[in-house]
This record gives C-alpha cells, structure tokens and sequence, in this order.
C-alpha cells in the first residue's frame, strides 16, 4: 500500500476481502506490496473503487498483463483483475451483435462467436491471453482495420464503472444509434483512466471463410520500402476488395501482404488485378502466418517497440528512411499497415533509440502523425518520453479526466501527459 | 435580450453584414426541420472564418450568453432551435473545400459545405462520401458531424462518425482546438469519437477532415414485392443470415409507397411491403450476390422482383425512397417522423404492436425502415385542424419509442436527441448513465452555454448531484437559467 494511504495493507486486505471474498484478495510478494484484488462482478468493482476513493488509494484494472510497458509505469496501491468477469453474456447472432465481460480472453470469444460463422473483426495482439477489456482500453488493432475499422467502429455499447463506484452504461445493443454521448468511445483507448470496463456491446461481421494472401518481395537497399509506394496506391485505388495490407520490413528485405475475402469464384480475377499490380515484384502466394508478423515484432525483448501513426501514404517513405538507421549494431524491422499504423521494433545502443526518437518526433510532430513508445528495453527505462509532445488538447483532457475521477486513483499518470 | 454593446460586439466580430437583429429575418432561423417548436433568437451571426466564430464564443462565454450553431436547419429533432435570449451561429458561410488529398483518402472542409458537394468534388477521382441523409443535397457536413447522421448506405460504410478524422473545434470557452489527427489513433481521448453526435453541446466545428471511400465498380439495387412486411423483413434476416452485407436494404409498407408514387413516381409495385437491395463491389461477387438475393426473395414469397436496368432507373428507386418522408404530405395534411430503432430480429412483433397502437388511436402510421440495421422510421398521420388528433399523434409516436427501447432498442438512429426527445433520454437511459454524460458537458462547457436544454431529459448545471429539485448556485446568482 502506497504511503499516502493512511490504512495499513492489513486493513486494506480485509476491506477487499469482505467485498470480493478472501480467496480472490492478495499481497504481491515484492516491494510494492500491491493489493491484487479479483472482484466477481460490477456490483463488487464499484465496492472496490468506493473504498479505493474514500482511502485515496490508486487503482490498477488488469486483464491478462499482456501490455504492463504500454504508457507510462505506475505503481497502483490496489490491482484490480478483472478475470472473474468472463463471460460472454449474449450472443444475439441473428442480429449479429453480442455482449462480452471485460475479463474474457478475446481468443474464447471469438471461439464461441464462430459457432455462428461470426467474429468481432479485430485482430488484436496476444488474443489467446489478451482480454476484451485491455484490448478496448488500449485500443489495439491489426491488420483487419483496413476493412472493418477500429475498435470505435465495431464496439456500441458499454458497462463501466466510474471513480466513484457509479455503475453507468453507454450506447446500446443496436449497430444504430445516436442517443446521449458516445462515452464508450471516450473510454476506448483511455488506457483505464476514466473508468474500469466492465462488459462491451460489438457489432459483429461473418468470419471471413474464403481468404488468400498474396506476398510481394523486393530485396535490396534502403530504397526497397520506397519502391512498394506505387504499388500500394494502386492497390488502394482498386476495385479490389481488401481485407488487409501491410509491408514488412526486416534485414534486407522488403515484402507486401495482402489479403482478400470473398467467393471462391472471385478469387482467380482478383488474383489476376494483384498480379497486375505487383507486375514488377515477386508474387506469391503465401500462408496466414504472415499476419503474425506484427505479434513477433515483440519477441525481443531487448528492443524498443514504437508505434507510429502516419497518413496510408507515408508508410513506404518512412519505412525507407527507418531502414536507413540500420547498421551493424542497430537492427530495425517494420510491420506497417496500409491504414497508416507502424510498428517498429529497434534493437541498438540506448542513445541511438533516443537520437532515433527524437528524430522521428521532430519529422513527424507538424503533419500531425505521432510516435508512442510500447515497450521500453531496462536500460532506456525512465529515460524517455512514452507519449511525446502534447497536440493542444491536454487541458481538455486532463478537465475530462478531473470531472470523470477528481481525486485521480485510476491508473494515475499513466496516460498522455502523465494524465 | 441582447444589450447594444454585446451587439456592438457581434458586429464588430463578423462584420455588419454579417450580423442579423431585424425580427422578420430572424424568424427565418426560429425551427429546424421540426416546425413545431420555434423560438425566434436575439441574433444571427453568419461568420466566415474560425477566428470570427471563437470572438462570437468569447463573447458568449463571457456573458453567458447560450449560443446554437446552425447548418442548413434540415435536422429532425430540433437540434438547432435558438436558445430563448440567445445567438444562432449559422454556418452557412463557411462553405470552402480547404483540400482533396487522394493518395490518403481525404478530404478538409469547412462545416457549411454540403454534403452532396463533396462527393460531386471526389467523382472525377473515383471516390464518394459515404453518409447519405436523405437531405443530403441540401444538409451540411457541419449539421451531420453535429448529429452524426446516417443514410441509407451506413449499413455497410458507417456513420459520420466513422468517416471524420480530425475536427478543428471552438470550445464554449472560445478556445480553438484540434481533436484528433489525419493520422489514425491520435494519442489521447477519443475525442471526435465524443464529440461527433453530440448535437452541438460541446463546441463549434469550423474545419472537419474526411475519409473518403473508393466508388465500387458496380452497384445494383433490386426491387421485391412482398405480400407483407413480415416477408419482406424476414428476406432481410436471411440475406444477412447468408453472411451478406448489401450496401443497403430498406422496406416501406404500403401507405408509403403510396405516398412517395403521389409524390414523385418512382414507379413501384403496389403491395404490402417493399423490399429494396442494394449490392455494391466488383462485378463477379455483385452478380453472384444478386442471385442469392434473388433466391432468398423467391423463398419467402416475393411475386415481383426488379433489379434496375440502368443508372437512371435506379436513381429514380431512390428517389421515391428519399422522398419519401415529404411526400407523406401528399396523403395527409400533418405527419411527425419518428426515428427509432430496434434489433433487427424484433421488426415483425414491433410492427404488430404498432398496428394495435395505430388502430386504438384511430391514426394512420407509414413505415419505411432502414431493414438492414433496424432503423425505422414510422410517419403518423394526423390533422391539426382536428381537434385533439396533434397530442393523439405525438402520444403514439411517444409510445412507439418505448417499444423500441422496451425492445432492446434505441429513440435514435439518425436524427439525434435535439429538443424532441429530451424526455425520451430518461427512458432510455438510467440516471447514472445520463450523470455520466454528463460529466463530459461539464468538461467541455462547464457554463453550459452551447446549445443549452438538448439531448438531456432536464437542464442540470455543472457541479448538480442528482436528486431533489435544489437550486443551482449560478441560478440563484442569476448568472444562469434552468428554461
């Protein structure tokens, strides 16, 4: 338990205990002696967050840790787990929307939406152990966003619990509506600091059963991203109906993924319209693993992971001007999407990924685009800006944030300028 | 009322020809598209640039004076009804294209550009705006960000708020700030995500980044006559059952189609319920669809089935589907046009409780529904001249929105809350729901200034708990009002 807090860990234990049950409390055994408390539903969250408030104690909802360096560190008095919260509560599939627990692994849901032939159409890192909560209050998205769109187009509806332990909801069970502020989009992406998530409304989408990937390759220097600028505006201006794209880059080789859905019948005349395309590259066709690239991106552990966000059209000139980086003893691979979101992953010399950081903030801080650190290797720990420059909005969000949690317990400081 | 140095202010803002005091050209603003609440406002100012539209807020904001924004006034719910002692700030000037950007599918206006406009400026490049109220040839982008209209084709491309990246924004305060980016995923709150549909209550937009979306090689709309709406509606399921999604799918029963052949011949089969498809994307997937659709119609009993031959033929299906709400003027002298929404596999149940609520209140009621979604739109039919039948009327259209809400559903698809359904929001919604939402008021116009007494069931100032009736300080104070 922090310092501030005049109650002692013990007392705090106890109250948790009477609200969640002594099997779902505990002490974490290190140094921050973090209550990890696993409330059974929303009633009990709100319990939580009253005492938390009234104790001024900081607060952490957790779902399945799979991005504990994504913003700014924190050290939370309370941990609030919302894996007791997993379940999928509806599935209306003829209407073609459900309503999931927070805690729910996106990999179960998805699992008991295919009995219909249905899915939320995200493709979110780690869905195996990533859960609906995390995923929303991050605001992660794949390759699928080209066609489908991100999380604030697929979610409708929400519960939430707020600071205070009101229990509020938002939107509805309905694809249309345009009834009162659209709070869950506030809360998407609000990396939990305005509220804990409880359950989420999503339109759904059929499951894509007939799909194919095509992968263009070019190999050569730093040039090669460049080269597939043309190709890609193409693609884009086709009548080619695209699941996803996105451009690898990694040692010396450059490639294009690109995958399409639709009737089997189709499949040989849009084959035809890639080829045509990429005319000038190597085409072939290869498997789904090629959309893992983006999730192996953070297998190194040593690396500094960025994501950036540009305009569709810059991907290949800053791809070409990241490759420029490398060297011996700084390596960089790129998984850029076609909807302008790269991630990049930069093994080097500390000073080099802060020179490196720097640079792309100064180039890419007037067009609007942005640069976010995700992950952070030990040595660079606390020594870089996780969100960057502040776009002006700071004094709106941070009165959002005070209105929504005044005294400031969830996830403080881990958000856009240290909100 | 306006003191003579607030006005000297306006004036001195955007110019004397810019500003509006005398009361026969005011009464030109006093409604929207609901004519039947009206309050004529103390000023009009019509400015040009961002900067005249934060002098006019800085005013507002240091006077308290409440202030609505105003596009082409076509709303439906009376979203842009002047405050009582208030100034409209009518858009209508800032009407530029400020840029096209084709690479990146984008396009940069201001809020008085009409919707049309825009995909008229994308065609030659083979791009569209995909958000098409049926105003959409009158309505701006302004108006449409405020109210986060719809169309007939959001069934497949999404709202307008799926398609604006990045708004420029007076807040009340005056302030000039930039929500969102062209870039996706700005850091920070979702703030165009909360601040599109939110039916100008949170500032004034004066430059909107659009996405634009490539034109699909082929579009074809079909036509199926069914013996009932039930049919028709239950086509609807299985097309999306056979894990299609048209461009759009819309019924009207009918008493609408008989109004929208009065109005503009649009040369429909007389039946029961009308069934229209549309399909759009490369031509082999279209083609095979349009069979399956075709199928799907045939099963449930479809005895006449039209797929449009040409571009015009399927303009002139549209037509009579987009005028469909006036032209139920040329079947009775008064309608009200109701907006809501359900889950799609409520529609035959809901219809049939419309019916019982239709014939105990002894009123007509026309449906056309946005199928594919659930949206509908029921026109009750009335004659003010009757005595009684207008608060009969608004009653059955009342009772019809609680259906929708008792079925899981929404009081709004498309035409937003405004001043009509302020009370509806506290059936919808609980008090915790609607205390929540309003915490994001109290963030961006803690004054509550901007398009003051909409969208929530009562006025309640910043700093309010729910509870017993007490007064507010700023009330007491006499520097704000509860209307």
């Amino acid at each position: 338990m922090g310092t501030s807090a005049p109650l002692t860990v013990e007392q705090g234990v106890a109250r948790l205990a009477s609200i969640a049950g002594p099997a779902y409390v505990a002490v974490r055994d290190d140094a921050s002696q973090t209550v990890v408390v696993a409330p059974a539903d929303a009633p009990q969250i709100a319990d939580v967050l009253r005492f938390a408030n009234a104790n001024g104690l900081t607060v952490m909802p957790s779902g399945g840790g799979t991005k504990p360096g994504w913003g700014n560190a924190g050290a939370p008095d309370i941990e609030l787990k919302l894996n007791r919260l997993c379940e999928i509560r509806e599935h209306a599939w003829q209407d073609m929307t459900c309503t999931v627990e927070a805690g729910c692994t996106w990999a179960a849901m998805q699992n008991q939406l295919r009995g219909h032939g249905q899915m939320v159409a995200l493709d979110p890192l780690w869905p195996g152990r990533a859960t609906v909560g995390g995923i929303v209050a991050t605001n992660d998205s794949g390759a699928f966003r080209l066609k489908y769109g991100s999380l604030r187009d697929l979610i409708i509806g929400m519960t939430m619990v707020l600071a205070d332990g009101t229990i509020a909801r938002s939107g509805g069970k309905v694809v249309k509506n345009v009834a009162g502020y659209d709070i869950h989009k506030l809360m998407t992406g609000s990396f939990g600091t305005l509220g804990v998530i409880t359950e989420v409304n999503f339109r759904l989408h059929p499951i894509e059963e007939h799909g194919r990937t095509w992968t263009a390759s070019a190999r050569g220097d730093s040039s090669c991203a460049e080269q597939f600028r043309e190709p890609l505006r193409a693609l884009m201006d086709s009548q080619i109906v695209l699941s996803c794209v996105q451009m690898r880059v990694s040692g010396r080789e450059c490639s294009m993924d690109v995958r399409v859905a639709g009737l089997p019948e189709c499949f040989d005349e849009y084959a035809a319209r890639i080829k045509d395309v990429f005319s000038k590259f190597d085409l072939r066709e290869s498997t789904e693993g090629a959309w893992a690239a983006r999730q192996e991106l953070f297998e190194r552990k040593d690396a500094l992971i960025l994501k950036l966000s540009v305009l569709p059209d810059e991907i290949c000139p800053l791809s070409a001007e990241l490759r420029q980086w490398r060297s011996e003893s700084t390596e960089i691979s790129i998984v850029a999407q076609a909807t302008g979101l790269m991630m990049v992953s930069m093994t080097s010399a500390p000073e080099t990924a802060v020179a490196l950081l720097n640079h792309l903030r100064e180039r890419l801080g007037p067009s609007g685009s942005s640069a976010v650190v995700l992950c952070v290797p030990d040595q660079l720990r606390g020594k870089i800006d996780v969100w960057g420059p502040d776009a002006g909005t700071l004094p709106l969000m941070r009165e959002i944030k005070r209105q929504f949690d005044p005294n400031r317990i969830l996830n403080p400081g881990r958000f856009v300028g240290n909100i | 009322m306006l003191t003579a140095s607030q006005l000297a202010h306006l004036r001195g803002a955007v110019g004397d020809d810019a500003l509006i005091t005398a009361k026969t050209q005011l009464q030109t603003y006093e409604c929207d598209g609901l004519t039947n609440l009206r309050v004529v406002p103390d000023a009009v100012v019509l400015p040009r640039t961002a900067t005249q539209v934060q002098e006019v807020v800085r005013m507002c904001a240091r006077d308290r004076v409440p202030f609505v924004s105003r596009g082409a006034g076509t709303g439906l719910s009376g979203g842009a009804l002047p405050a009582a002692g208030g100034i409209v700030i009518s858009l209508a000037r800032m009407n530029r294209i400020l840029s096209v950007d084709i690479p990146n599918r984008q396009v940069v206006v201001e809020p008085g550009v009409i919707n049309a406009h825009v995909t008229q400026l994308v065609a030659p490049y083979g791009y569209f705006y995909a958000p098409d109220p049926s105003s959409q040839s009158v309505c701006t982008i302004g108006g449409n960000v405020a109210e986060n209209s719809g169309g007939a084709h959001c069934l497949k491309y999404g709202f307008t708020t799926t398609h604006v990246l990045a708004l420029d924004v007076v807040l009340p305060s005056g302030e000039l700030v930039q929500l969102g980016s062209p870039a996706p995923d700005a850091p920070g709150y979702d703030l165009p995500g909360v601040f599109v549909g939110s039916e100008g209550t949170l500032g004034v937009a004066t430059k909107i980044t659009l996405r634009i979306v490539k034109r699909p090689e082929v579009v074809q709309t079909l036509l199926a006559a069914f013996d009932s709406i039930q049919a028709a509606g239950q086509t609807v399921s299985d097309i999306i059952a056979a894990r299609m999604l048209p461009a759009a799918m819309e019924i009207m029963d009918a008493l609408a189609i008989e109004a929208a052949e009065a109005a503009v011949h649009a040369h429909y089969p007389t039946c029961n319920g009308l069934l229209l498809v549309e399909l759009d994307g490369p031509r082999s997937e279209v083609n095979a669809l349009m069979r399956a659709v075709q199928d799907l119609c045939r099963r449930n009993g479809a005895w006449e089935i039209r797929v449009a031959q040409s571009e015009h033929e399927r303009a002139l299906v549209w037509k009579g589907r987009k005028a469909a709400f006036a032209a139920v003027g040329r079947i009775s002298p008064n309608y009200i046009v109701q907006d809501g929404v359900i889950p799609r596999t409520a529609l035959p149940h809901l219809l049939e409780e419309i019916d019982q609520l239709s014939s105990k209140a002894g009123l007509r009621v026309a449906n056309v529904f946005h199928a594919g979604d659930g949206n509908l739109h029921p026109l009750v039919l009335y004659d003010q001249s009757v005595s009684g039948q207008e608060e009969k009327a608004l009653e059955l259209s009342y009772r019809i929105l609680r259906l929708c809400v008792d079925h899981g559903g929404s009081i709004t698809g498309e035409h937003g809350v405004g001043k009509e359904k302020q009370e509806a929001m506290g059936y919808m919604f609980a008090e915790p729901d609607l205390a929540t939402m309003q915490l994001v008021r109290c963030a961006f116009d803690p004054a509550n200034i901007a398009n003051p007494d909409k969208v929530f069931p009562r006025p309640r100032l910043c700093a309010e708990k729910p509870g017993p009736y007490t007064p507010h300080p700023l009330e007491t104070a006499g520097i704000a009002e509860i209307f």
